[in-house]
């Protein structure tokens, strides 16, 4: 927990006034599983804030106190300053994980009924609407009923509609998934610009190369508690400076087994026939590999160590694990 | 201020797609008006003549309840559609309370029942074997009913609202609103008299919600005096009531989006 830069003990009114959320002591239980426990965050207003952790580790929950969705059973949140009220919700936007459209409208009326939600005057969400569809690309398509958009293009009117009231902060649930490199390198643009005119961005993700590529700071999580919390990197500064991808012709779990007592190893990650291990030095690793197991390698690969490796030495599993059964949303 | 706006853009946005759904739209319109020839000319041949003289006649205001019924059903089932599609999630992270949100939905399902029921009231009027009393004059006889529908769709909206934001599936809410208002509106008086029915069958239509709609509107519509009726103070009174009750408990915990 070297990392950890900011404790709810060290952090004083002043900043909480100038976070873009603060929560304190976050405590939330779905009957006897505890989502949230005793979470505490500090989002620093104008950076790109990354939730990172597995699914089922609290993300979302505390996203949908955020928008004030759910109430935590203790602790405390303030978001640009102020306890959550429904009023303050007109500051924030939102792109949810899952689509979230109304089929039977336009691209356009999309836009004018969050405006008028929003109490925004009729001249102006006219006006920004313009802009925006030409912002994400989706101006000759404004008269098409949202139905018939391709899923790049519903995530791309998602980000516009939350765009449309210039929250000063903007809330983004896992908002890539199921998106193409392309659609994702599209909405990044958007979002990277989004926060260049000073919006904060709060990121919940279980994408690993998402956060460490786009986020200043990262909140690790683990079944609702932080784990570390720093900029990239500043989490990987502790951690074994290679990582090493070795494929085995068979059981990979026996191999690991013996690698894990090697010298200068670190966390040994196994997914089917291969271990990704973390090392201090590639070089003497892969030597001691081929003396001793060359004849069972299919192949080897090195690689940079990433945030999936500071989360496995911490916690001990992978973020991308998923259990469906424990995901919710927002 | 923006509470209003909010809930005016609510309500224009389930007009228009109500419209855009041409078959909802049709049905509505003519499933009361078929029924009503159907049913109406065919039991009418074979009816005691001792009991009701003008069966087309003494059915169209059972029909107006109808439609408000099925105008409600419909409209609350829109919840399921706004809740799989995600659009709720986005109008209850807009800057308002889940009432205005719950309101602006349930005064929109009030308009189209609205608008429904007056079409039928409209071309019933025309047909001339329908022969409408008018005993409070036309105006009012025609407020009072506006009144009377306004009320009755507040309330089977508010009760559609309550029951679809605790019902996780749409094919259980509607096993749920067939069970409780198809009985309702049989012993509502709207197909036969109430007052010729066995005792308990009586008490049943006493309780019944729709009675109170089906007696205002007959009232209304049908009779040529007021005896024999509950009153249209006390239709106006409970039909009031409710409509606030299940308002209040439709809104007063928060509504689940999960699936």
């Amino acid at each position: 927990m070297s990392t950890v830069t900011t404790t709810p003990s060290t952090r004083t009114n002043a900043d909480a006034a100038s976070a873009a959320v603060d929560a304190r002591d976050l405590v939330y239980a779905y009957g006897e599983r505890r989502a949230l426990d005793s979470l505490s965050i500090s989002v620093p207003q104008g950076t790109i804030f990354g939730l990172l952790g597995p699914n089922g580790c609290g993300k979302s929950t505390l996203l949908s106190m955020l928008i004030g969705r759910r109430k935590p059973d203790s602790g405390d949140i303030r978001v640009l300053g102020q306890p959550l009220s429904a009023k303050l919700r007109a500051r924030m936007g939102i792109v949810f994980q899952e689509p979230s459209l109304d089929p039977t409208m336009t691209v356009r009326e999309s836009m004018q009924l969050q405006g008028r939600m929003f109490g925004l005057p009729r001249a102006t969400t006219e006006q920004r609407t313009t802009q925006l569809l030409d912002n994400v690309a989706l101006t000759d398509r404004a008269a098409s009923m949202t139905a018939t958009l391709s899923g790049g293009m519903k995530r791309r009117l998602e980000l516009a509609r939350a765009l449309l009231t210039e929250p000063a902060l903007l809330l983004l649930d896992e908002p890539t998934l199921a998106l193409d490199l392309d659609s994702r390198q599209d909405l990044w643009r958007h979002l990277l610009e989004a926060n260049a005119a000073g919006t904060t961005l709060l990121l919940a993700t279980n994408d690993v190369a998402e956060a460490e590529r786009y986020c200043h700071t990262i909140t690790l999580l683990d079944e609702g508690r932080v784990v570390a919390h720093g900029t990239p990197a500043d989490l990987k500064r502790d951690l074994r400076h290679d990582a090493v991808r070795v494929e085995w012709k068979d059981d990979a779990e026996r191999e690991a087994a013996t690698i894990e007592s090697w010298p200068g190893v670190g966390g040994v990650r196994i997914a089917g026939r291969t271990t990704h291990v973390t090392v201090d030095a590639a070089s003497p690793f892969l030597t001691r590999l081929f003396q001793d197991a060359g004849s069972r390698i299919n192949g080897v690969q090195i690689e940079e160590t990433t945030l999936e490796d500071v989360y496995f030495q911490l916690v001990g599993k992978t973020i991308s694990t998923s259990d469906a059964a424990q995901r919710s949303t927002v | 201020m923006r509470e209003l706006d909010a809930i005016a853009a609510l309500v224009v946005r389930d007009l228009r797609g109500f419209f855009r759904s041409r078959s909802q739209l049709y049905s509505s319109v003519f499933f009361p008006l078929m029924l009503l020839a159907i049913l109406g000319a065919g039991v009418q041949d074979g009816l005691d003549p001792r009991n009701i003289d003008d069966y087309v006649t003494f059915l169209t205001p059972g029909m107006i309840v109808m439609t408000a019924l099925f105008s409600s059903t419909f409209s609350s089932a829109t919840y399921y559609q706004d809740r799989d599609s995600g659009i709720l999630r986005v109008l209850f992270a807009a800057p308002h309370s889940q009432r205005v949100i719950l309101l602006g939905k349930t005064l929109s399902s009030v308009v189209i029942g609205v608008a429904q029921a007056l079409i039928v009231l409209g071309v019933a009027a025309a047909i001339p074997a329908i022969h409408f009393h008018w005993q409070y004059g036309v105006v009012r006889s025609v407020a009072l009913t506006v009144l009377g529908v306004v009320l009755l769709n507040l309330f089977l909206s508010g009760l559609g609202q309550l029951l679809a934001s605790r019902i996780r599936s749409m094919q259980g809410f509607h096993l749920v609103m067939n069970l409780v208002l198809f009985p309702f509106l049989f012993f509502s008086g709207a197909f036969f008299p109430l007052d010729q029915l066995p005792i308990w069958l009586k008490i049943l239509g006493r309780i019944n919600p729709l009675s109170y709609g089906v007696d205002l509107i007959q009232a209304s519509l049908y009779a040529r005096d007021s005896g024999g009726y509950l009153g249209v103070p006390v239709d106006l009174a409970v039909l009031t009531v409710l409509a606030a009750a299940v308002f209040y408990l439709g809104t007063s915990r928060s509504v689940s989006l999960e699936r």
